[in-house]
């Protein structure tokens, strides 16, 4: 039994690797889908209580991700479900991975944006490839099993 | 997201709150269409409340500025969160687009 007079001393708590820690949601392909990603996110990094810059990280590059798979995955006008997968490898590393049955397409591909270019030269295109580029580590995309997956993993820090 | 509107200095001040992704940035590229064909020469994205942008807002944003531009007018972005200041940094918009510490330095400043 704890003391009164000895308050308890408050250590950061230790992050919580658990199953909970991978999570797993199914979209269809509907801009509308967008407001369940949303929360889906939430929901993960509640557990896994990274900082808020890394929040947002992970909120901006599954959108972009998820965005590019509902406006130019599928081109024959039916409804498709595709899958969004958060895990927590380590104490500092999240996995996100987006897969879809679609026809053959790697996002990365895509020309580099110049960023330093002036207002009437600048491109409207190719910004959510580069914020997914510039937010996470690693980004890499294959074609497994006929589907395209696409895998980005960001290191996390947790707020201080 | 919350759009709210007015006029200072006779420049049209936009209040963005909320969040401006996928879901949100048809109804300001509405908006900011809307203003251009009315005639408005002067628009500042006061961002002091926004907590969240994409790459679906930043392109409303660059329309924005280019369709101002065509009309000879501009476009001015205030009071930048932290979150949405990284995500302009990381795309160039810092240096590409007119920024100002709040709504009332963009009004007062002559493009």
């Amino acid at each position: 039994m704890q003391s009164a007079a000895s308050p308890r001393r408050r250590f950061p708590e230790p992050f919580p690797v658990s199953p909970d820690t991978r999570q797993v949601l199914t979209l269809r392909n509907d801009l509308a889908e967008l407001s369940r990603l949303t929360a889906f996110v939430d929901e993960f990094c509640d557990v896994v209580q990274p900082g808020e810059d890394d929040r947002m990280a992970l909120q901006l590059v599954l959108e972009e991700a998820v965005t590019n798979v509902i406006h130019h995955g599928y081109t024959d006008g039916q409804g498709h479900d595709f899958t969004v997968t958060l895990q927590l490898m380590d104490e500092g590393r999240v996995c996100a991975v987006v897969t879809d049955d679609a026809a053959p397409y790697d996002p990365l591909a895509r020309p580099p944006v110049d960023v330093d270019a002036p207002l009437e030269e600048r491109q409207i295109g190719g910004l959510g490839v580069h914020l997914i580029k510039r937010l996470t580590q690693h980004a890499y995309y294959e074609r497994r099993d006929g589907k395209n997956v696409l895998t980005l993993e960001r290191a996390i820090r947790r707020a201080s | 997201m919350d759009i709210t509107e007015s006029i200072q200095n006779s420049a049209t001040v936009l209040g963005l709150a909320g969040r401006l992704d996928g879901l949100t940035s048809g109804t300001l590229e509405q908006k900011v269409d809307a203003l251009v064909a009315g005639g408005a020469k002067r628009i500042v994205f006061d961002c002091g409340q926004l907590l969240y942008v994409s790459s679906a807002g930043l392109r409303v944003f660059l329309s924005s500025a280019k369709k101002l531009k065509t009309a000879g007018g501009s476009a001015a972005f205030a009071a930048l969160t932290p979150a949405v200041r990284e995500v302009f940094e990381l795309s160039g918009f810092t240096t590409m687009l007119e920024i100002h510490p709040n709504a009332a330095a963009a009004t007062a400043a002559k493009p």
